[in-house]
């Protein structure tokens, strides 16, 4: 029998790092001496990406197909002889990736020489100054010098390529993430790229301007100023703005976004990338939904008519207004029951709203029916836009007073105009002015509380009107069609003497023996979490940046 | 020994363009010969074994790039044509198409055959209208005759043939931009890899060849491929070709030839010699105006594919364009310049803006306003679009820039010196 062989001494490692061990998944590779295990399929961008390096790009859109176009990651790959584009090269096994060599950082010179030969120079006049890859990549990648002495090419500017979008050709860089956008994402196909060479333009079809749901999203991918969103343009620049992040409350997909703020004002609303709610993108309607803040007459303070009915509608204080509201409906109580006290709240407000109205309205107050009213409008889109235009229905069935519900709603409002219902507490709703009562049914009323951010109709006719904080002013939770919670975020000072709804409840609440201290939005939502099982372990803490998905039964 | 013409044997009789003559000359024996005892693979290995460069410009083997489509057969296989003749001085497909449209359909089918496709695309310049008429009633005659359509010659292989007509852009003539085109969209070029032998036209495995390449596989499968590699210069460049001389020339037209002719045999003999005996030859361009150009003291070369990569240039399309004494290089590159900046389709950085810029520095120096740094310039400039660009439309640019400026640095720097052209009064071109 042959003696045991000695084991082998294992050949000696290569020099320099070691590529790590892949799965049968996965590849294994170095880019910058960095070794890297990623997916098969992964490109060698996004590889480069996952290990904290940047490779810089233009074209290349997660949210796109790959174009290739701008050349701006061309990087240098062991064994092939020509530089390759990062965006569309597969990482593989045992793949040699330098990002950093004298070569690649010559080539990324030229290409920034290349992209800026064309290019106005207008930074002190154009909108995406301070968040130009133009910009940046010349500071980190270019020579700080053109040796282009020509007259540039010249292209139509500031014009109108759809209702919202201004284009100025002179600025754009040729990389087609609009035109990609159209045609993968919107799957509207407005934009093409038209004529060749240095004379290549975007633009349109005769007869059909850029005017989709979605065109926002062009401006915001567009890594240039060539794409500007009209609404915004010369309203602030850019480093002036906080981006405070939040979600939308247009619909019931609840994107997440960033609230955009300078000297207290909502500028714009541009989509955060969320994956599991709105990849990275927004519709039009989402992102001017911070319009009416400003445009609508707001309730500066608490308003209650004189005592004689029928006097006009007069400025209160807080604690006045509160105590008239409590006293007319407990005097209505008094004359015709508890069955003739009703409620409206709107399924727009937050879980913590819909929460203390439950406990201020129906439990401590007494009042016996609260109706939701559904906001329903066009259909479901293939994208995002859901017909379900309220933010938070999901929230209002699993912590509120109910899901929305046209009928129970009717039946409240059919009462009041019988004259059956002679209190009506209306929280964020305007029933008048969405038709669903007329404003002689509602005269009749003996006691009319409306909680709302701005002058309604509804809140116009009140006995007392209570001012409560718009979108953006106050924080709370909203929960989606497919059960997402995700935070929305104070990004404004309330308006003059606006509250946030959850509070003003507790105050109203608490002439009723409300107990809870509720001193904030997020110990409401720890009751929340504490008592409606769908919420069990979640807190404002916990649903972070993305949100968490509650528990339904 | 006078060279006898295999690819012109037709052109120029009467009547060569229509198929009673192609039949009454020998023609289709090739593919009843190999439809009746050979396979597709046999096809393949023959085309192989002759040796057969594709004449398109990069002179890759045709029967390797046939191999490259994938063994399976899941998706059906496409034969594009490529017939978007456009580059500057090539006119040789032109001339197959209109005189001899018979022996590039009979290739057409052999090679369809033996990559097993049944539906064939003739990719054709749009500026060819006359090509484009010709070529269609080829197409019609051999439906009707059954060289075309269901069971050919009672074979049971089937080919369609669809004639597409470009729309005019050079870049259309790149294999994947012609894909795209031909797919109804525009013309851009596609990033690769995948290679169209993989993913093609429609996403399918596709194949695209040139004309003359195809006429070449018609002289294959008449005399087989022993006889065809004793053509030119064995064993890398065998075949008959077709040269284009253009410019200063008594004579200028397509000569066919056996690869390896010598260029001053094309130029001299064929080509009657220069035009005007006052000027001897300053440079030639021998493989079409994206090849690098060479000057008069380097023409003493063979034509062929590997003689001219030895001699700093390349093949491309053997269209040779021929420049007298009288040519300002400056001139002459603004001339290509222009082209290339009209053709650039747009699509990636260094191109787009690439060869604009070559245009405006030109041009300045041609007029006279030309800075000391531009000629440097121009070299760097071309460096940085090489290489970096999506497909060899960069390279097309990039190659005719550097080496007119190298080759004739002293030109350029004499057009700042002395402000303008020294050759503006005499040149023979406007």
């Amino acid at each position: 029998m042959a003696e045991p062989k000695e084991p082998q001494q294992p050949p000696s490692p290569p020099p320099g790092p070691a590529l790590p061990a892949a799965g049968p998944d996965d590849v294994s590779l170095l880019i910058d001496d960095r070794p890297v295990v990623v997916r098969k399929g992964t490109t060698v961008l996004q590889a480069a990406e996952q290990a904290g390096l940047l490779v810089p790009h233009y074209c290349y859109h997660a949210g796109l197909s790959i174009a290739g176009n701008c050349r701006m990651c061309l990087v240098e790959i062991e064994k092939a002889p020509k530089l390759q584009i990062g965006c569309a090269t597969a990482a593989a096994q045992g793949m040699v990736v330098r990002t950093q060599t004298a070569r690649v950082k010559s080539t990324r010179e030229a290409i920034m020489e290349f992209l800026l030969i064309n290019h106005p120079l207008d930074c002190p006049i154009c909108d995406q100054a301070g968040e130009c890859r133009l910009q940046q990549y010349e500071a980190a990648y270019g020579a700080g010098r053109s040796r282009f002495n020509e007259e540039k090419v010249h292209f139509p500017k500031r014009y109108d390529i759809g209702r919202n979008v201004v284009f100025d050709a002179e600025r754009c860089i040729k990389c087609t993430r609009c035109v990609r956008f159209c045609d993968e994402v919107s799957k509207t196909h407005e934009l093409a790229l038209f004529d060749r060479g240095d004379h290549a333009i975007i633009g349109t079809f005769p007869g059909r301007p850029l005017d989709n749901p979605y065109s926002g999203n062009t401006v915001d991918i567009c890594p240039v100023g060539a794409l500007t969103w009209k609404p915004f343009r010369f309203r602030a620049r850019v480093w002036f703005l906080r981006d405070v992040p939040s979600a939308c409350a247009g619909c019931a997909r609840g994107c997440s976004v960033n609230l955009a703020t300078y000297n207290n004002r909502i500028h714009r609303i541009t989509p955060r990338q969320n994956m599991q709610v709105n990849r990275f993108w927004i519709c039009d309607a989402g992102r001017e939904s911070h319009a009416p803040l400003s445009e609508r007459p707001r309730l500066a303070g608490p308003r209650a008519l004189a005592a004689c009915k029928g006097g006009p509608q007069q400025e209160a204080a807080w604690e006045e207004a509160l105590d008239r509201a409590a006293e007319l409906l407990r005097e209505t109580a008094k004359a015709h029951g508890s069955g003739a006290l009703a409620g409206i709240v709107s399924a727009r407000l937050s879980v913590e709203d819909l929460h203390l109205a439950r406990k201020a309205l129906s439990e401590a107050a007494g009042i016996p029916r609260l109706g939701v009213p559904p906001h329903v409008e066009g259909e479901d889109d293939h994208l995002l836009i859901r017909r379900d235009r309220t933010p938070n229905s999901k929230g209002a069935a699993l912590a509120g007073p109910g899901a929305p519900h046209a009928g129970r709603v009717k039946e409240i409002l059919e009462d009041v105009a019988a004259g059956r219902v002679r209190a009506l507490v209306v929280v964020g709703e305007d029933p008048l002015g969405d038709g669903l009562i007329d404003a002689a049914a509602l005269g009749r009323l003996d006691a009319l509380i409306v909680i709302d951010w701005w002058k309604s109709p509804t809140a116009e006719a009140a006995h007392v009107a209570l001012p409560s904080c718009g979108y953006g002013e106050c924080e709370g939770v909203l929960v989606n069609f497919e059960g997402r919670a995700q935070r929305m975020r104070a990004a404004l000072r309330p308006w003059a003497e606006a509250e946030p709804t959850w509070r003003i409840l507790r105050e109203l609440g608490r002439r009723f023996g409300l107990a809870g201290e509720y001193p904030t939005a997020s110990a409401v939502f720890d009751e929340v979490a504490a008592t409606v099982p769908a919420f069990a372990g979640l807190s404002h803490r916990a649903l972070g940046g993305l949100g968490a998905v509650v528990k339904e039964a | 020994m006078p060279y006898e013409p295999l690819l012109l044997r037709n052109a120029g009789k009467p009547g060569s363009e229509t198929i009673d003559a192609y039949l009454a000359s020998g023609g289709y024996q090739g593919l009843r010969r190999v439809l009746k005892e050979s396979t597709p693979e046999k096809m393949v290995e023959e085309v192989k074994a002759s040796g057969l460069r594709g004449r398109g410009g990069a002179g890759f083997a045709t029967g390797v790039k046939w191999g490259f489509l994938p063994k399976t057969r899941d998706k059906p296989r496409y034969l594009c044509i490529n017939a978007d003749e456009s580059e500057p001085g090539t006119f040789k497909d032109r001339l197959l198409i209109e005189k001899d449209p018979h022996l590039v359909l009979e290739g057409i089918i052999l090679s369809a055959y033996a990559i097993e496709c049944r539906t064939a695309f003739f990719y054709i310049r749009g500026e060819f209208h006359q090509g484009c008429r010709v070529f269609q009633r080829a197409v019609d005659e051999a439906y009707a005759k059954g060289f075309l359509g269901k069971n050919i010659l009672g074979s049971g292989y089937d080919l369609d043939l669809v004639l597409y007509r470009g729309a005019g852009a050079y870049i259309c003539g790149e294999e994947t931009a012609l894909l795209e085109s031909l797919e109804g969209k525009r013309g851009l070029p596609r990033i690769k890899p995948p290679f169209p032998a993989i993913v093609g036209l429609y996403g399918c495995p596709t194949i695209i060849n040139n004309v003359e390449t195809l006429a070449n596989v018609t002289l294959i499968a008449e005399r087989g491929a022993a006889w065809y590699a004793t053509i030119g210069r064995p064993p890398k460049n065998t075949g008959p070709k077709l040269y284009c001389l253009s410019g200063h020339v008594k004579r200028p037209g397509v000569y066919e030839a056996p690869l390896g002719v010598p260029l001053m045999e094309l130029i001299e003999e064929r080509a009657g010699g220069l035009l005007r005996p006052d000027r001897p030859l300053k440079a030639v361009v021998p493989g079409g105006s994206s090849m690098r150009i060479l000057p008069a003291s380097k023409c003493d070369v063979l034509m062929d594919f590997d003689s001219l990569v030895a001699a700093g240039s390349m093949l491309g399309s053997a269209a040779v364009i021929v420049m007298d004494a009288g040519t300002c290089m400056v001139w002459a590159l603004l001339s290509l310049a222009r082209f290339y900046a009209h053709e650039s389709c747009g699509q990636c950085t260094p191109c787009r803006e690439g060869t604009g810029w070559f245009v405006k520095i030109l041009e300045r120096l041609e007029a006279g306003q030309g800075r000391p740094e531009d000629v440097d310039l121009l070299t760097d400039v071309a460096n940085k679009v090489e290489g970096n660009t999506i497909c060899p439309f960069g390279e097309a640019i990039a190659w005719p820039v550097q080496s007119y400026v190298k080759t004739f640095r002293e030109e350029y720097e004499e057009h700042v010196r002395r402000k303008g052209c020294p050759l503006a009064a005499t040149a023979t071109v406007s």
